[in-house]
């Protein structure tokens, strides 16, 4: 597959903070790609280099197969950007808002999905831009990039302000131009709502990546953190393989375990007598706290 | 102490206080810094200019003969009093000057907050309902006594009187009331900061014409406005001690309608209910000059209104003038002091119109703050498009301003009989390159980065600044040369400079250019 996106060794620094840090960044076409990260590692700024408005201090950015700072009004032609903080013009209604984004980028609102799209998101269009908040102006910014077809879709965080009904039709609009074709580059602060739709993603932390790969191929991703209260002794968990950072504190066992170790898992901690049990997917911070022990571990 | 209040509505001011007083950090004290320091220049340096009573009788009887200098700063009531002619100017004019500066902080505070949805996340804490408005009148009435009281210890170290001083501080006092209450009405009148702004200027506005016309004609009308107090309370002369207290009454009067009104609405709604808009978008908004166009709309509706009606009335008033002052032995001295009413007046649109470019550029710094920017400019818009659209309605805008205004003039000229002057657009249109120049210079602060676009605003009035200072101090011409509007002659009142006009719009046109080139190259957000 032609990459849609290809960045290598990008670097960005605003004064004396380097926001990035030598980023590697490779979109396939047709795939959704999730950019994971936690706030402050440097996705919007990578988006921005992407779109053309930063300016790179070093490393290569391919966007479309063209340059993103030189060829940036041509490019835009055939993407859809939608950014983490929807700001609207105070007086102008959602729909005049949604048509103008449109009409930018040379696309016709009436020919477009945008009534459909505002039906679905449940959003009024005659209300201002003042009067919305921030999860309807979210969605303004969100119809004008689903109404048309680009070849790409840059989303930065973009379900932060939904509910969780809205956030279903997201995901269903993110399907559908998946299915006919586009490419998604998806950013998130959340592993969660990336894993639903992304084919593969890429994590980053200060500015570098850290992982990146299909969700199957980052095993690590999948560990769940267990924590169960027991009424026997605690069980001897971590000589289970793909058991990890076992703790035990009086009845309480706590542990991460691979999707392959959780039957054994279970097993054990039936046979101590299990009172409580709560099984959560690891938050990004963990993982990242995860994947440095690991690395630290492995070089012992 | 608020905080012993029954009203907890009130909880928290003091605090908001506190937060408005460090905001407004920079801005308060340069404004009143630059106030102060015209009215210490102008006490100085007139002590110095007419030592002698009978000369500056004389002077004073002028002034007040030529209804063209009455119309712009208000009669001198005592001409024996060297305190009311040196505050001649400072009396009027410049206290709107002083006016802008508190409804442009209470706004700040109350209605632009609101907008913005800080206010909601203040609301959220235990701040009380009432607290944004009372903070925000509470730091306007701290600013004005500071004001006051730096503006009285300057002219009494100046030269002046002291007991005078103390008047004339307190006017000024009087008038920073008023506008802040001004500015707390406006900012209840709908959910947009931007009506809350044309609200109060056309309200300053009508006050300041209403005082024109009192002064110049019948007398009451002056009395109506709290500018025409400030001529009334004769600081230096026979003092009306009693009338300083018309400004604080009014002041609280306006406070408290604000605070009903307030009280009766919904948080970021206004008296006026935002009626809905159109579900779908006009094709004629559709790029980046659409929507500057139709951003700014209403804004240069409003602009164009106000210039043409001031044009009409000083046009009306202009033809009986003109004579007077050519019949007068005293022409030099009236030329020093505003020079003919057309050119005077036109020099001083040529000021307030400069705000107008900053309006345009401001807004579109906000729009790149704000994030819009990032918005447009992932679509097909190029920055060059982006800046260009901008650029468009700011310089063709201003131009249109005062081709209306221009107009306006040319209209009340006519029907007040006047002799043969040459256009009166032409005229307006001579001020074009230093508008031009000012607004470039606006637009270079802006292309260097958004945190630079608030000293676009400085450049209209240092220039002002400068050239009063240069008048009051004789300064060397290069030094007041550094204004553009200094090289611009008073049209229609002298001949045209051709060279000057064509250098002014060289440099304005260099000044966008390198501006241009910079916004391409910068980094957005």
């Amino acid at each position: 597959m032609e990459a849609v996106i290809e960045i290598s060794g990008l670097v960005k620094t605003f004064g004396t903070f380097r926001a990035l840090d030598g980023l590697d960044l490779t979109v396939a076409a047709g795939e959704v790609h999730g950019f994971l990260g936690p706030n402050g590692a440097g996705k919007s700024t990578t988006l921005r280099v992407l779109l053309g408005l930063l300016r790179k201090d070093a490393g290569t950015v391919r966007l479309l197969g063209g340059d993103p700072w030189a060829d940036a009004s041509e490019l835009h032609r055939h993407l859809a950007y939608v950014p983490g903080d929807v700001s609207l013009w105070p007086n102008l209604s959602g729909g005049e808002i949604i048509d103008l984004l449109i009409r930018m980028r040379r696309g016709d609102p009436r020919a477009s999905r945008r009534d459909e799209l505002v039906e679905r998101f449940s959003l009024d269009p005659t209300k201002r831009g003042r009067a919305y908040s921030k999860g309807n102006r979210q969605k303004v910014a969100l119809v004008a990039a689903f109404a048309t077809d680009p070849t790409l879709l840059v989303l930065d965080e973009p379900t932060a302000g939904l509910d969780p009904l809205m956030e279903q039709v997201f995901n269903e609009c993110v399907a559908e131009h998946k299915a006919r074709g586009a490419t998604v580059l998806l950013s998130s602060h959340i592993l969660s709502e990336v894993e639903r739709l992304a084919d593969r993603v890429t994590i980053i932390r200060e500015g570098r990546v850290v992982e990146s790969g299909t969700l199957g191929s980052l095993r690590h991703l999948h560990r769940s953190k267990v924590v169960a209260t027991v009424s026997g002794t605690a069980p001897e968990l971590s000589r289970i393989d793909g058991v990890h950072d076992v703790q035990v504190d009086g009845a309480q066992v706590s542990c991460t375990v691979d999707p392959e170790a959780l039957p054994a898992v279970l097993a054990a901690l039936t046979q101590a007598g299990v009172v409580g049990l709560t099984s959560t997917p690891p938050s990004l911070e963990e993982l990242f706290l995860d994947a440095y022990r690991d690395r630290s571990g492995a070089r012992r | 102490m608020t905080r012993t209040t029954t009203a907890g509505t009130l909880t928290g001011a003091q605090l908001l206080v506190r937060l408005a007083l460090r905001r407004d950090r920079v801005l308060a004290p340069v404004w009143i810094g630059v106030l102060v320091l015209m009215s210490v220049a102008s006490a100085a340096a007139t002590a110095g200019l007419y030592p002698d009573l009978a000369e500056r009788t004389r002077v004073a009887d002028a002034v007040n003969a030529s209804p063209a200098i009455v119309a712009l700063y208000g009669p001198i009531l005592d001409p024996s009093s060297i305190g009311e002619l040196a505050m001649s100017k400072m009396t009027v004019l410049y206290a709107v000057f002083a006016a802008v500066l508190f409804i442009v902080v209470v706004r700040r505070h109350t209605r632009v907050e609101e907008e913005s949805g800080r206010t909601e996340l203040v609301g959220g804490t235990s701040v009380g309902r009432d607290a944004p408005l009372a903070a925000a009148i509470m730091e306007a009435v701290l600013l004005a006594v500071v004001l006051g009281v730096l503006t009285a210890l300057g002219n009494a170290l100046g030269g002046l009187d002291p007991l005078g001083s103390v008047a004339f501080g307190a006017l000024w006092t009087g008038t920073g009331l008023v506008a802040a209450g001004i500015g707390a009405v406006a900012a209840q009148m709908s959910a947009s900061a931007r009506t809350c702004s044309a609200f109060a200027a056309a309200v300053v506005g009508t006050l300041y014409v209403l005082r024109a016309a009192g002064d110049t004609g019948p007398q009451w009308l002056s009395w109506l406005s709290p500018f025409g107090w400030n001529t009334q309370v004769q600081a230096y002369g026979d003092t009306r001690w009693w009338l300083l207290l018309a400004y604080p009454a009014l002041a609280a009067g306006l406070v408290l309608v604000a605070q009903q009104i307030r009280a009766r609405r919904d948080l970021g709604s206004g008296l006026i209910a935002a009626r809905p808009g159109p579900p779908v978008g006009s094709p004629r908004l559709g790029d980046a000059i659409g929507l500057a166009i139709r951003v700014h709309t209403t804004a240069i509706t409003l602009w164009s209104a106000a210039f043409a009606v001031l044009g009409v009335v000083f046009g009306m008033i202009a033809p009986g003038i003109d004579d007077i002052i050519r019949g007068s032995s005293m022409q030099g001295v009236l030329d020093k002091l505003g020079g003919y009413l057309i050119a005077a007046i036109l020099s001083i649109v040529a000021v307030v119109a400069s705000y107008f470019t900053m309006t345009v550029v401001s807004h579109t710094s906000h729009d790149e703050t704000d994030g819009r920017t990032e918005l447009v400019l992932a679509t097909t818009t190029s920055r060059s498009r982006w800046f260009a659209a901008t650029a468009l309605v700011a310089f063709a805008g201003v131009t249109w301003l005062l081709v209306v205004t221009g107009v306006g003039l040319s209209v009340g000229y006519l029907a007040a009989d006047g002799p043969d002057i040459g256009s009166l657009v032409l005229a307006a249109l001579g001020w074009a390159p230093a508008v031009w120049v000012t607004g470039a210079l606006g637009a270079l602060c802006f292309a260097l980065g958004p945190r630079w676009t608030p000293v676009g605003w400085a450049w209209p009035a240092m220039f002002l600044t400068l050239e009063i200072l240069g008048d009051l101090f004789d300064l060397p011409g290069w030094v007041t040369g550094l204004s553009p509007y200094q090289h611009v002659p008073a049209l229609p009142a002298e001949p045209w400079d051709w060279p000057a006009e064509i250098g002014l719009t060289a440099l304005a046109a260099a000044l966008l250019a390198v501006a241009w080139w910079r916004f391409r190259e910068r980094d957005i957000g």
